[in-house]
């Protein structure tokens, strides 16, 4: 068995983080946490994760896809498979924001809260690819 | 009350020369910038030029029509005060001028002394009309942000809840005794509960300021109500209840939105299994005429006493009872008798306690013109 695989965790949620890494830890990942985009950033920079997991709404409600982009562009998170969580359904008030241009894509969305299997079981699946 | 520190623009279209030069006079001396032209086409180009706040209009004039230049500046400069200026005994024309847009009309002969009453009238109509605009999209506004807020500020924690919920459940499940993870799931449900209620709320909430969006499409209701009856099959199986249907295959389409019917029939025949004791039966039918398709949803249920029943769909109304450990927000058939009306249909229950209740709704039918 090789060293284990590095998730990052990007939220703004203490709380959420804690939950979530407790889960990722349960499925043998080594979990490392940001609470905002810009050290969620640095963070991919210093322990070039496996895997990383943004939250799309932080201060604003599109912040994840920022960081989502500058991950793109960066050589630590250019390669690896990225989840977006999102809690709102992009419903009602949420329409009338304009989304930001050139949504950068990823390479999955859950809708929080995540079964702890369902996560496990997906984020196994992007890093067996 | 208003005020002039900008000088109020007002312009003045009349064929009459001696008319346009009285009126910028006295207008003029109650410190009014006044602009006048005695052609119509001018009129109207000076007016979308200069957007003056009040006009006034003759509609007697020799080559053009004072009513279709009514008509175009009311569609064109929606905050613009018009008066039409109408020859004496023409109070008929006057009248449809104000049907048209125009807000108030000055016979002639008009003294300085009433023209100058009915610009002031006419300006502070409109300083009124613009604050209530004002206040009108300040609170649609409020409202709107209160959703969003509720929507992130609600949300956020019960999601966390709930994923700490998942996280104990997961890391801690199996060493926990069977008393404490029952505690656990009782409180993950409640949870759900409260999320569904945050839910509810919210779509309600968008119904009413018009931000929920509904698509309005050609629909076979066969399909949503079969995805609707395989959504609560399992559920049925579980309780022991009885979940038939008679859905005609050649019911005729309708026009509205999938998702939010979908949410519709699926929260009757939800709230028929929870009201239904094991061993009963739910079932779901359909029928049309010339005029409307119905869908009857029937259960042989507790049923809802007769004196209750007006008030089910009243927001958070829900019947004190013997099914009181049956959750709920009391929300579910305000939703759906909004979303039936945003369908221009109707929403009809019939009951009788101890033996069932009949849920029917009514679309009309979509002919293609
Ligand atoms: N099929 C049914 N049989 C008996 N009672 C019903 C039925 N459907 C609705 N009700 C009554 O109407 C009330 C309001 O329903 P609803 O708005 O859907 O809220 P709830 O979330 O409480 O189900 C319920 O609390 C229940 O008492």
């Amino acid at each position: 068995m090789d060293s284990k695989k590095k998730i990052l965790l990007i939220d703004d949620d203490k709380d959420f983080l804690m939950a979530t890494k407790l889960i990722l830890e349960k499925g043998g990942y080594e979990v490392f946490l940001a609470e905002d985009g810009h050290s969620g950033v640095e963070t991919a920079k210093s322990v070039n994760p496996d895997l990383a997991i943004i939250d799309m709404m932080m201060e604003t409600w599109s912040e994840g896809f920022n960081v989502v982009s500058q991950l793109r562009t960066s050589e630590s998170g250019k390669e690896i498979p990225l989840i977006m969580l999102s809690a709102v359904d992009l419903q009602g008030p949420y329409q009338s924001f304009e989304p930001p241009e050139n949504l950068p894509t990823v390479d999955m969305v859950l809708h929080k809260p995540i079964k702890a299997d369902d996560l496990i079981k997906y984020v196994g699946q992007l890093l067996e690819k | 009350m208003i005020e002039k520190n900008d000088a109020e623009h007002i312009l003045i279209i009349d064929d009459e020369e001696s008319i346009l030069d009285g009126c910028r006079q006295a207008l003029e001396k109650s410190g009014y910038s006044v602009i006048t032209t005695s052609d119509g086409p001018d009129g109207i180009r000076i007016a979308r030029e200069k957007k003056p706040e009040l006009a006034f209009v003759d509609l007697k004039m020799p080559n053009c029509s004072g009513m279709d230049i009514i008509e175009l500046l009311t569609k064109d400069l929606p905050g613009i005060v018009l008066i039409v200026i109408t020859g004496y005994a023409s109070i008929v024309s006057a009248v449809e001028a104000m049907k048209k847009g125009a807000y108030d009309y000055l016979p002639k002969p008009f003294t300085p002394d009433q023209l100058r009453a009915v610009t002031k009238r006419g300006l502070e109509h409109r300083f009124l009309k613009i604050e209530a605009d004002r206040l009108r999209e300040e609170k649609e506004r409020m409202e709107k942000n209160f959703i969003t807020f509720v929507s992130h500020e609600m949300r956020s924690p019960l999601v966390t809840i709930q994923q700490y919920i998942e996280t104990l459940k997961v890391i801690a499940g199996d060493d926990l005794k069977k008393e404490v993870f029952e505690i656990i799931e009782r409180c993950d449900k409640r949870i759900q509960s409260l999320q569904d209620l945050v839910e509810h709320w919210l779509d309600l909430s968008r119904i009413e300021n018009g931000t929920f969006s509904q698509a309005k499409e050609s629909l076979a209701l066969v399909n949503i109500l079969e995805k609707s009856i395989e959504e609560l099959n399992p559920l049925c199986h579980r309780r022991e209840i009885r979940l038939i249907s008679d859905i005609q295959k050649d019911l005729p389409n309708i026009m509205g939105d999938q998702e939010s019917l979908l949410r519709v029939f699926t929260n009757i025949i939800g709230n028929a299994t929870k009201y239904t004791p094991a061993g009963g039966t739910i079932s779901v039918d359909t029928d049309f005429d010339d005029y409307y398709i119905y869908v009857k949803i029937t259960d042989t249920g507790s049923g809802i006493p007769q004196d209750k029943l007006p008030f089910i769909f009243e927001p958070f109304y829900r019947v004190k009872g013997k099914d009181e450990r049956q959750r709920g927000s009391g929300l579910g058939l305000t939703f759906s008798r909004k979303i039936m009306e945003a369908h221009d249909g109707k929403i009809e229950v019939t009951s009788k306690e101890g033996e069932g209740t009949t849920f029917i709704l009514k679309f009309p039918r979509l002919y293609e013109l």
